[in-house]
């Protein structure tokens, strides 16, 4: 059985996402976090373009690159074997999570047994999802985030609004604010230059003074067992590098067989990302301090989560969401995401690949109406680097959620079915009926257009921004027929 | 509660046990070919020219020099911002070069180390020392990346908490890209505790897509390019 | 911004005698007038068309809702009504992604040789530019007007060219290419009734965008867009309206050329 357990109390994303209508409603309704979101969108969506001059050289690498995590995930068990053994082999030691409570507790406990008060945290999704932050301050611990955009976030007590660009719908001026209401001693200026001056000043503090660092992965080599981090704010290395203990959090997809497999992804990564050709660090670990080494962590450990992964690999099209490298691009390019913003998911990855991998983590019934929430334009699966088919997934999640459960149908994900209500499938079948046979399809097109103007002026939610379509006074079946007719005894 | 360990295995057991099920059988000998991916042809001076470019757009500063020259740009450099002292790593490879730094400028070692019990030190690397110096093993012509092997001589944080910090690339030891750089010194069997690729200085554009620099790491990068 | 998309890539036929025309269900019972030019502006060109009566719809609100049976019962229906080996033009590029991309996934276990099927199905311009290769001569007074083409014919069938190049073939028309041109109009099928509230966002930043360039009419292939986009002009009280493509062709390079 590989359907993943979800417990709808375990995940705070599991309430949230469930009120996505409502979370829709009152975000479209911000004309400033719309243009927040705007702009940001079109600012990444640009870099992107510019980084790929060479329209073939994007269509080799995307290629490659989604073979190269196809069979790395075709190998995934044998990797993540091997990944440990190696990972050890240099000192690093793995544990192992399915859920996020396994996680959560498994991070606490090494935190308490070095006597932790204070950690400092790198950027890291994986942490979001297990909500380590909140664990963790119930058990007396400080937990910092330390990448600008998540100290924001945080000061804030938000949650990242996008995956790469976490405060992406702030801009500077409620940045400003944030600072001076939180900050002692900041005097508000909208000056960028000045407040990442500010959060520097405080967390480089922190960076000296904390007892932990806690990062995530982006890529972990499962032939040298090597983390690999990327990043551009330099928090990332000083989690990994100052505090005695670290500890990585990934997602088991992670995963990669070679080292060679490593540059081509990374070079996608930071170009669909932010349009960067390589980022400004990007940072290799292979060992916990050595010998004589001076700085670097005496202890370091790998966290691999589960957390409804296995049930997405259990199926070979699923599957292929567990391709994704998080470079954030689906949701720059979703007309979607920048309408309604990172937050009114409700989920931790928002966005088109939210719609995707959240249903896996926190069951259809939280999720059911992320999937339906897309025009399926397309633009996600065009950009992503390792063309993870994003619409027709989102498809399958819709067949999946309307799956009739009595169908003696396996199995497949937790809460299939959910989005399944009767009135609307008794009209799918109906309409099915009427569309499948000639006859049945020419009588309601004709009753159609003869009671046009029996037609209702206001059709539910079509008309509450447009004017509804008037039926034509003849269908085109019969024009044509009338048409050919005329032709015909013309030509007689 | 239970223990890390017991958590652990019994989720190491499960995991495995779903993922095994599902790939029982896969045939990896016919796993479709993945297409080569080749970084264009480029000669020496060409790749310098990028390399240059690069990290020139990532705001970062590359001067040309020689080893003899070297320890006055770098004075030069200093006083221009101020700074009259330079964290360095004794017995390192361009330690005697760097030695050769005027006078006015106080050089010290890197000879304390960063743990948990000496918040002496963490003080001393974070808030007195405004510049660090290193070298680098080499460096990447396509991402205009400098690739650095912390050693016990010059650690990890030497590149990183300082807020200049200055490092010598040999431009003879130029790769056209990473993964010829991978390859070519074979860096499966040995790679070192950390290895890092630096671009530029630090930065963020979390504020309103605006880009700023000298986010949590160095606020400059300062290239003395020898051998070019 | 263009993706090369490999899906679209094909061999063309040569031009053939005979061809069917699929009008979808939207044109049938709300645009006919679009099917009739369509017609006529292909028989113009010398190709005699087929419209079997049995037609109805290709399937995609069921299936992009999630009723895969529903839809494959409707889709096996269609492919019966069309038993001569000859092209199927359709005036949709997003009905043509069903047909021509979709019911091989639909119907692979149901319909022996599905990808045969498939194969003959051709989007409006596409069948003009790629099988016909007309050459329009424009009779109609200078005229500027916007493009919108949609998301289906963009993506899986990388047929937004080719409204572009026959637009472009019109010597009195200037193409004025509108801000965020290639952002999905928000339409969606389904999406629009069950998301109304995002839908009716993206139509509003699309309308304004093709407001803003002072247009006459814009012009779009697919009835599915432009029933939205119109409804929300008009909703709107502006006086902008999109109009098809087969329509504009015909009326360009016929008669007095009034368009």
């Amino acid at each position: 059985m590989n359907v993943h357990q979800v417990d709808p109390n375990e995940s705070k994303y599991s309430a949230s996402a469930t009120a996505f209508r409502a979370n829709v409603d009152r975000d479209l309704a911000n004309d400033e976090l719309r243009d927040n979101f705007r702009g940001a969108m079109d600012y990444l969506m640009d870099k992107r373009k510019n980084a790929f001059p060479i329209e073939d050289e994007l269509e080799t690498l995307r290629e490659k690159c989604k073979l190269i995590k196809q069979r790395c995930l075709l190998k995934l068990p044998q990797l993540l074997e091997q990944l440990e053994a190696n990972l050890q082999r240099n000192g690093i030691q793995v544990h192992w999570a399915e859920s996020i409570t396994d996680a959560n507790e498994i991070i606490a406990q090494l935190i308490a047994q070095k006597n932790g008060k204070t950690v400092v945290k790198g950027k890291s999704m994986v942490s979001e999802e297990t909500a380590l932050n909140d664990y963790l301050e119930a058990r007396d611990i400080e937990c910092l985030e330390s990448d600008m955009g998540e100290y924001i976030v945080q000061l804030a007590h938000q949650h990242p609004s996008h995956i790469i660009m976490p405060a992406i719908h702030q801009n500077k001026k409620q940045v400003a604010k944030l600072f001076a209401d939180n900050i002692e001693g900041f005097e508000y200026t909208t000056d960028v230059d000045a407040l990442i001056g500010e959060g520097r000043r405080v967390l480089r503090d922190k960076f000296c003074h904390a007892d932990v660092g806690i990062s995530g992965v982006n890529f972990a080599v499962a032939e040298t067992g090597t983390l690999c981090l990327v990043e551009n704010e330099g928090n990332g290395r000083m989690c990994t590098t100052v505090p005695d203990l670290h500890i990585a959090i990934t997602g088991i997809e992670k995963v990669i067989e070679f080292l060679d497999d490593m540059p081509p992804l990374l070079s996608l990564l930071t170009r669909s990302a932010t349009g960067q050709i390589i980022s400004t660090y990007f940072n290799m670990i292979t060992h916990r301090r050595q010998e004589g080494d001076k700085d670097g962590p005496a202890e370091v450990h790998l966290v691999l989560l589960d957390n409804g992964r296995s049930q997405a690999f259990a199926d070979e099209e699923m599957r292929q969401t567990l391709q994704c490298i998080r470079c954030g691009a689906c949701m720059n390019h979703c007309p979607v995401y920048t309408r309604i913003g990172g937050h009114a998911y409700g989920t931790v990855y928002p966005g088109p690949i939210g719609k995707i991998i959240s249903p896996h983590m926190l069951g259809i019934d939280a999720t059911k109406d992320l999937f339906t929430a897309s025009s399926l334009c397309g633009a996600c699966g065009d950009v992503c680097p390792v063309k993870i088919p994003i619409p027709k997934l989102l498809l399958r999640l819709r067949k999946e959620s309307v799956r009739k459960q009595s169908d003696g149908s396996p199995q497949i994900m937790h809460g299939q079915g959910a989005g399944r209500k009767t009135i609307e499938a008794l009209l799918w079948q109906g309409w099915s009926i009427v569309h499948k046979s000639p006859t049945l399809y020419r009588i309601s097109m004709f009753m159609l257009t003869r009671c046009r103007g029996l037609m209702p002026k206001k059709i539910g939610p079509w008309t509450t921004v447009r004017t509804a379509p008037q039926p034509a006074a003849k269908t085109l079946h019969e024009r044509i027929k009338a048409r050919n007719k005329a032709t015909t005894q013309g030509a007689k | 509660m239970a223990t890390i360990s017991s958590i652990s295995l019994s989720a190491r057991a499960n995991i495995l046990a779903k993922l095994k099920k599902e790939v029982v059988g896969a045939d990896y000998s016919k796993l479709p070919p993945e297409p080569d991916y080749i970084y264009p042809d480029l000669t020496h001076q060409e790749q310098l020219a990028q390399f240059i470019t690069h990290l020139e757009n990532n705001h970062a500063q590359v001067i040309k020099t020689d080893l003899f020259n070297m320890a006055h740009v770098v004075t030069e450099q200093l006083k221009q911002r101020d700074i009259d002292s330079l964290l360095y790593g004794k017995n390192s490879q361009y330690s005697g070069h760097i030695e050769a730094i005027d006078s006015s400028i106080t050089l010290s070692d890197f000879d304390f180390s960063i743990d948990k019990d000496n918040s002496a030190a963490k003080t001393r690397l974070f808030y007195q020392t405004p510049a660090g110096i290193t070298g680098s093993r080499c460096s990447i012509a396509a991402t205009g990346s400098i690739v650095l092997w912390p050693t016990p001589q010059e650690p990890r944080t030497l590149s990183l908490v300082p807020p200049v910090h200055f490092v010598i690339v040999d431009a003879k030891q130029l790769y056209s890209d990473f993964a010829t750089l991978i390859k070519e010194q074979k860096w499966q069997q040995n790679l070192p505790t950390n290895a890092i690729l630096i671009s530029g200085p630090s930065k963020t554009a979390d504020i309103q897509q605006t880009l700023a620099y000298g986010a949590h790491g160095p606020k400059e990068l300062i290239v003395l390019l020898l051998n070019s | 911004m263009t993706q090369l998309n490999t899906q679209h890539l094909r061999s063309y036929p040569n031009k053939p005698a005979q061809v069917y025309l699929y009008g979808t269900c939207l044109v049938d019972s709300f645009f006919p007038d679009s099917g009739i030019d369509a017609i006529e502006f292909l028989e113009q060109q010398g190709v005699e068309v087929l419209y079997p009566q049995g037609q109805s719809c290709c399937g995609q609100p069921a299936y992009n809702s999630g009723y895969q049976d529903e839809a494959k019962a409707v889709a096996i229906e269609q492919i019966k009504q069309f038993p001569l080996d000859i092209p199927i033009v359709i005036i949709s590029g997003s009905c043509g992604g069903m047909m021509r991309h979709h019911y091989k996934d639909l119907l692979a276990d149901d319909v022996p040789e599905i990808e045969k099927f498939c194969d003959r199905i051709f989007e409006f311009t596409e069948f003009l530019v790629n099988v016909l290769r007309v050459k329009l001569n424009d009779k109609g007074d200078p005229q500027r007007v916007a493009l919108h083409t949609s998301c289906a014919a963009r993506r899986e069938m990388g047929v937004h060219i080719t409204g572009r190049q026959l637009l472009g073939q019109l010597d009195n028309v200037e193409l004025i290419t509108h801000d965020y041109e290639s952002e999905c109009c928000g339409f969606g099928g389904t999406f629009s009734v069950k998301h109304p509230d995002i839908s009716g966002a993206m139509v509003k930043d699309k309308t304004k965008n093709l407001l803003d360039t002072d247009v006459v009419k814009y012009i779009s292939a697919d009835w599915g867009c432009m029933m939205n986009i119109n409804g929300s002009l008009d909703y709107q009280k502006k006086g902008l309206r999109g109009e098809h493509i087969a329509t504009y062709l015909l009326n360009r390079t016929t008669n007095n050329g009034e368009a």
